[in-house]
């Protein structure tokens, strides 16, 4: 029942100005002005239809009442066929119109703010929750799609309502502001009914979450409660909020199931109103008892269409609410902008940072004044504690980012005044997490150079440990890796990752290493592929890992957006400054000589 | 001895052989409120045809003239009372509808729940736990939907479509015609309908899904995605899903549109003033007559708008309740063996060719053979998918073999009395479970007695005493989203404290985790030392610090043993297992 959508929205600050929304929603109709134009023809028709009705049996019933041989009453009866089938067919072809116009409009909209979306820098991203984002795009369109549909039904309900009060009207004025004095009554009894009902909507909503998160702990606890045998615990635990719930469900339950009943009543009040009144008007030939039938049937006419319209108001907001959604979606501005579009040939990999100060926030500076220089094939290690400005770094050289001042240069030219996309394909990113796409190994070992053979992909395999890491996956390189990579561990997404990148050979690579979970065996196998990058690339590496800060050739030490050291690792332990805190706190549990040391160590406190 | 799984002893009997006996025989359970429903419907459908019937009786009387006030006042009156009674009639209908459905829900939940808890600790080990849920929110809800508004409007409307065959012919007998037609042909149409619809309505759910699915991917790996250069193929990409969907959606809006009962509603309102007209003319009928039956087949709107979603509501909630049911009767049973051995146990474990399988897909684990002597330590070292959390679930019976033995103390442990066995080991495992309640009711989970000090010192041996004390609440603070958030690391000396409470004599710790800062990892090696001290433990791990110095290590690969041995001698024999160690020596 459409009286109650739209109850559970949240309420949304809008900043869009209504009449500009439209306006632009028009603009997205304009291709389809052809059936825009035969669907609003056709619910004119449908309303006259509708509305002529119950004219023509009100006739109908006038002239029978004068001579009941009376001819036309039967050629009545014919156009009612007539009418019935031809509101059928128009309101066939109306919905077919509708729904063509509307769908494309969505795929225009939807097309629009992906391809919007996918063109936003990170900056976006770090803002947006992408389960969002992902539903401006996919179910707002939606619903801005049902208040489109919705818009030409209510108008057809007020249209129909409109030429019949105009008939009644014309046949007896003092009835129909009585039935006029009524439509507002109604209006507000069921827009007060539907706040109640948000209201009562809304608390047992919270209920029903609570219930959810109880079971989500009760059914995920049974394994450990099993364990513990302690069964009839959690199970009184668990009675106790089903029956909570219950409660809350059925309070909510009544107050939506009094609507309708008291709408009724009032509507029986309305019509015995109306057969009093409009009686004693007939009695007196004031009106004719054909109109007086329509009176009444025009009662039972505006009964749904006012029910339509208290609920018009929120359903149209809700679906402006969610067009400004995609429309703020596309608007939003790319931070990262280039001057120009130069195009490069393969890079050498050399990196210059000059006094570049960098921010997230207005108020907080990440990296201020920072300078360092990278020469071609060198492989570094970037070490600080969180926030020092390791990440950002790197974001910066990929371009994800902008940068506030300064310079970056890539082989002595201006980072801004290159093509982007020319750019990119020369960087091999791997992430914390790394991300693989669903589909095969080999599928997302060859996604930046979709023409590299299976062989090739099958050589490099087996040059990494023996290609024993193979074996781990059950159907080798064509075993499918799920959604974002799950049915794989963190160790063999980092594998297939670093595979992607030497398949890739790019001029300069970089990597933010994982830190967790990862077995000793993998882990090998990972510093060997690791091995072969750095000898071939200029590598930029965010180390977590111990064996992997000794692999590089310069470690980078960074702290609050600036380098405060630089060198190899046992020159900086020498030195006993940041790099030495550094080392004790994250590094020295990873060392040959903590293990040697762990059982005495462990024993002795 | 008791045995081993968990009952609880619900008040009624339930017929599970098929969903709709199951859903009915809990339906039985509420006799007065089916009855409230069916009343109130047919009461309320009764009430809403005496409007045209009176107002069928005021047009006779305008119509014979004289005066009429006091009778117009009468038939007034009895419409605004016989409104007001349908208004209660229906709140009888929609609540008494609505309960039944809460009631349905309520019961249902409580039977699931009761039913997993009594069900092997093999079953909650196979069943994902997303897939549990799904149906114990999901599914029950589309149970109570399936009451109200599903049975809620499909009674009210088989109702709306009775009273006109009721109460037509009683003006005329032949009036039956019309209304009967329609029901007939309406009947029809409505299973067409929904026959033609369901295939479309699979397709456009299906092409969303797939839409939703594409962006969700794309955005979560944006990174990957730019870093590659990849934008417009993706945008390629989801122009095929949204284009898809649109096609769906069209497909979906032409049968909508074509929706036959409409036309036949219009055609049973011109086909009833036509017989109308006749009966009139041959004097069968008087006019108020003739406006009342009008009036009648107008009850047949309700039918015609409300009810297609309801036909649809209630063969979802039908689907949910199958999905629950089959959730219900699922079972693995593992023999419980109440007469087997049972007493204190040493703690040595053996296996002997062991082999094993999930059902009849891959082999995880085969010609397993070692023996672990009471208190020494053994490490399971491999790579993802080499078999090693299958190992350990072998040993407390989680599952059994396929071929060859587990022993403890010599015995195997299917010739063990389940509950002994289990009661004396303990597993932790890699994502730890704590419960959203405080810290010191988790630690004491498996002993609810236990006395504070006890927790304590439990917590203490598993380091975890300091950082407890450290949050604002200490041992009373809430775990979870209402209170603290714990770290890897201090879930897992929680639960070794939890475990510690209990006193297992073999303990299977899935420690596969690594710490980011060392002086955690001090923690850490310090309470896996105390866990061990005085008992058998298992350990998975990829901590070299603790593969080092386990008494016996295990190396798997693909189901089967590497390499068994101390460290001194695999570092002798094995070339990968020397490569571990030889990385860190520069």
């Amino acid at each position: 029942m459409s009286f109650f959508r739209d109850l559970e929205r949240e309420d949304y600050d809008r900043t869009y100005r209504d009449r500009d929304l439209v306006v632009r929603l028009a603009g997205y109709f304009r291709p389809e002005r052809r059936r825009v134009l035969i669907a609003a023809l056709a619910t004119g028709l449908i309303a006259a239809g509708e509305a002529a009705s119950p004219i023509m049996v009100s006739q109908g019933v006038g002239l029978l009442e004068q001579d009941p041989a009376a001819p036309q009453a039967a050629w009545i009866a014919a156009a009612l066929f007539l009418v019935g089938g031809l509101v059928w067919s128009v309101n066939w072809i109306r919905r077919r119109m509708l729904t063509r116009a509307v769908g494309a409009v969505m795929l225009d909209l939807r097309t629009e703010a992906f391809a919007a979306t996918a063109a936003h820098d990170l900056a976006f991203y770090d803002e947006h929750a992408s389960g969002k984002v992902v539903s401006r795009i996919t179910s707002d369109t939606n619903e801005f799609a049902q208040v489109a549909v919705l818009v030409t039904d209510v108008a057809s309900e007020v249209l129909q309502v409109a030429i019949l009060i105009l008939v009644l009207l014309r046949l007896e004025w003092s009835l129909t502001l009585w039935v006029l004095g009524m439509i507002p009554v109604f209006l507000v009894v069921a827009l007060g009914f539907r706040r109640l009902a948000r209201h009562a909507i809304r608390r047992s909503m919270r209920g029903i979450a609570n219930v959810n998160a109880s079971i989500k702990e009760a059914v995920t606890g049974i394994t450990v409660a099993k364990n513990f045998r302690q069964e009839r615990a959690i199970y009184t635990e668990f009675d106790q909020v089903n029956r909570q719930s219950y409660a809350a469900n059925v309070r909510r339950g009544f107050v939506l199931s009094v609507v309708f009943p008291t709408l009724n009543a009032m509507m029986g009040f309305g019509t015995a109103l109306m057969v009093f009144l409009g009686g004693l008007s007939a009695g007196r030939g004031a009106v004719a008892v054909g109109a007086w039938y329509l009176f009444m049937r025009s009662l039972d006419r505006f009964w749904f269409p006012i029910l339509s319209l208290s609920a018009f108001w929120s359903q149209i907001q809700g679906g402006l609410s969610a067009a400004e959604r995609v429309f703020a979606l596309i608007d939003t501005e790319s931070q990262v902008r280039q001057t120009g579009q130069l195009k490069i040939p393969r890079l050498q990999g050399r990196i210059h940072f000059d006094q570049v100060d960098f921010r997230y926030h207005p108020k907080e500076p990440v990296l201020e004044g920072f300078s360092l220089s990278i020469e071609p094939g060198e492989s570094l290690a970037l070490v600080g504690h969180t926030g020092a400005g390791k990440t950002s770094i790197v974001k910066l050289i990929t371009r994800f980012y902008e940068f506030q001042s300064g310079q970056v240069l890539v082989d002595g030219l201006d980072l801004r005044s290159l093509d982007l996309h020319d750019f990119r394909r020369q960087i091999g990113l791997v992430s914390q997490n790394p991300f693989l796409f669903a589909g095969t190994v080999t599928d997302n070992i060859r996604y930046a150079r979709p023409h590299v053979s299976d062989q090739e992909i099958d050589a490099l395999a087996r040059r990494i440990g023996s290609g024993e890491w193979l074996e781990t996956l059950p159907q080798g390189l064509l075993t499918k890796v799920g959604e974002r990579g799950g049915r794989l561990s963190m160790g063999q997404r980092q594998l297939v990752s670093l595979m992607r990148v030497l398949v890739q050979r790019p001029a300069i690579f970089i990597l933010d290493e994982a830190t967790a979970n990862i077995d000793p065996f993998t882990e090998s196998q990972i510093q060997e592929a690791l091995q072969l990058i750095l000898a071939e690339t200029t590598s930029i590496l965010i180390a977590h890992r111990l064996s992997t800060v000794r692999a590089c050739d310069r470690i980078v030490v960074l702290r609050q957006g600036r380098v405060i050291e630089q060198g190899d690792h046992d020159r900086l332990i020498a030195q006993g400054g940041h790099y030495a805190e550094l080392y004790n706190t994250y590094f020295r549990h990873q060392s040959l000589a903590y293990i040697q040391q762990a059982r005495l160590a462990a024993a002795a406190s | 001895m008791s045995v081993a799984e968990f009952v609880v002893r619900l008040p009624h009997a339930r017929d599970h052989r098929s969903a709709a006996r199951w859903i009915l025989s809990h339906v039985t359970d509420h006799p007065r409120i089916v009855l409230t429903t069916f009343v109130g419907a047919f009461g309320n459908a009764t009430l809403a045809a005496a409007v045209p019937v009176l107002l069928g009786q005021a047009f006779n009387l305008v119509l014979q003239g004289g005066e009429i006030q006091a009778g117009l006042g009468r038939i007034a009156l009895t419409i605004i009372l016989t409104q007001v009674v349908r208004g209660v009639l229906q709140l009888g209908r929609n609540f008494g509808s609505d309960l039944l459905g809460q009631r349905l829900e309520r019961d249902i939940r409580q039977e699931l729940y009761a039913s997993l808890l009594g069900k092997s600790m093999t079953f909650h080990n196979l069943q994902p736990v997303g897939d549990t849920m799904a149906r114990a929110t999901n599914d029950v809800r589309e149970i109570g939907l399936m009451f109200n508004p599903g049975f809620n409007l499909v009674i009210g409307s088989a109702n709306f479509m009775l009273l006109p065959l009721i109460v037509a012919p009683s003006y005329h007998p032949s009036l039956l015609l019309v209304p009967a037609l329609f029901t007939i042909s309406y009947a029809f149409a409505v299973w067409a309908y929904l026959r033609e619809l369901r295939p479309v309505s699979e397709e456009v759910r299906r092409t969303f899904g797939e839409m939703n699915t594409q962006v969700s991917e794309a955005l979560d790996g944006i990174e990957v995605v730019k870093g590659h250069a990849q934008e417009a193929q993706e945008v390629e990409r989801f122009s095929i899903n949204a284009s898809a969907f649109r096609d769906a959606f069209v497909r979906q809006g032409d049968i909508e549109a074509r929706y036959l009962p409409l036309l036949l509603l219009g055609l049973a309102e011109a086909g009833s003033f036509l017989h109308a007209i006749l009966l009139f003319r041959q004097g069968s009928l008087d006019l108020g007559g003739l406006i009342a039956f009008m009036g009648l087949i107008q009850l047949l709107g309700f039918p015609t708008f409300v009810s297609l979603f309801a036909y649809s509501q209630v063969s979802l909630g039908m689907a949910g309740a199958r999905r629950i049911l089959d959730l219900i009767l699922r079972e693995t049973q593992l023999d419980q063996n109440p007469t087997g051995h049972s007493g204190p146990m040493r703690g040595e474990l053996e296996f002997r060719e062991v082999g094993f399988s999930y059902g009849e897909g891959k082999v995880a684990l085969s010609g397993l053979t070692f023996k672990v002597r009471p208190g020494q330590t053994l490490a399971i070292v491999g790579q993802t998918g080499s078999g090693k959390t299958s190992l350990a679930k072998l040993i407390n019976r989680i599952h059994d073999v396929s071929t060859g033995q587990v022993l403890v103390d010599g015995i195997d442990v299917r010739d063990w009395n389940l509950a002994s066995l289990r009661e004396q080991i303990s597993i932790i495992e890699q994502d730890v479970f704590l419960f959203s309640r405080s810290i010191a009711q988790n630690i004491a989970f498996g002993q609810p007695s236990a006395p504070e000090a006890a927790i304590q010192l439990a917590a203490g041996q598993a380091q975890a005493h300091e950082f407890i004390r450290g949050f604002q609440e200490g041992y009373g603070s809430i775990v979870g989203e209402r209170g603290v958030t714990l770290s890897g690391g201090q879930r897992q000396r929680v639960a070794l404290a939890r475990a510690f409470l209990t006193d297992p004599r073999v303990l299977i710790l899935d420690d596969s985790t690594s710490s980011i800062d060392s002086a955690t990892e001090d923690e850490i090696q310090r309470a896996i030392f105390q866990a061990s001290q005085g008992r058998t433990t298992v350990i998975i791990t990829h901590r070299l610090s603790q593969i080092r110095w386990a008494d016996l290590i295990l190396v798997l690969r693909d189901g089967r043993m590497a390499a068994l041995g101390t460290h001194e001698e695999l570092m002798d024999r094995s070339p990968a297992y020397r490569r571990i160690f030889q990385r860190l020596a520069d």
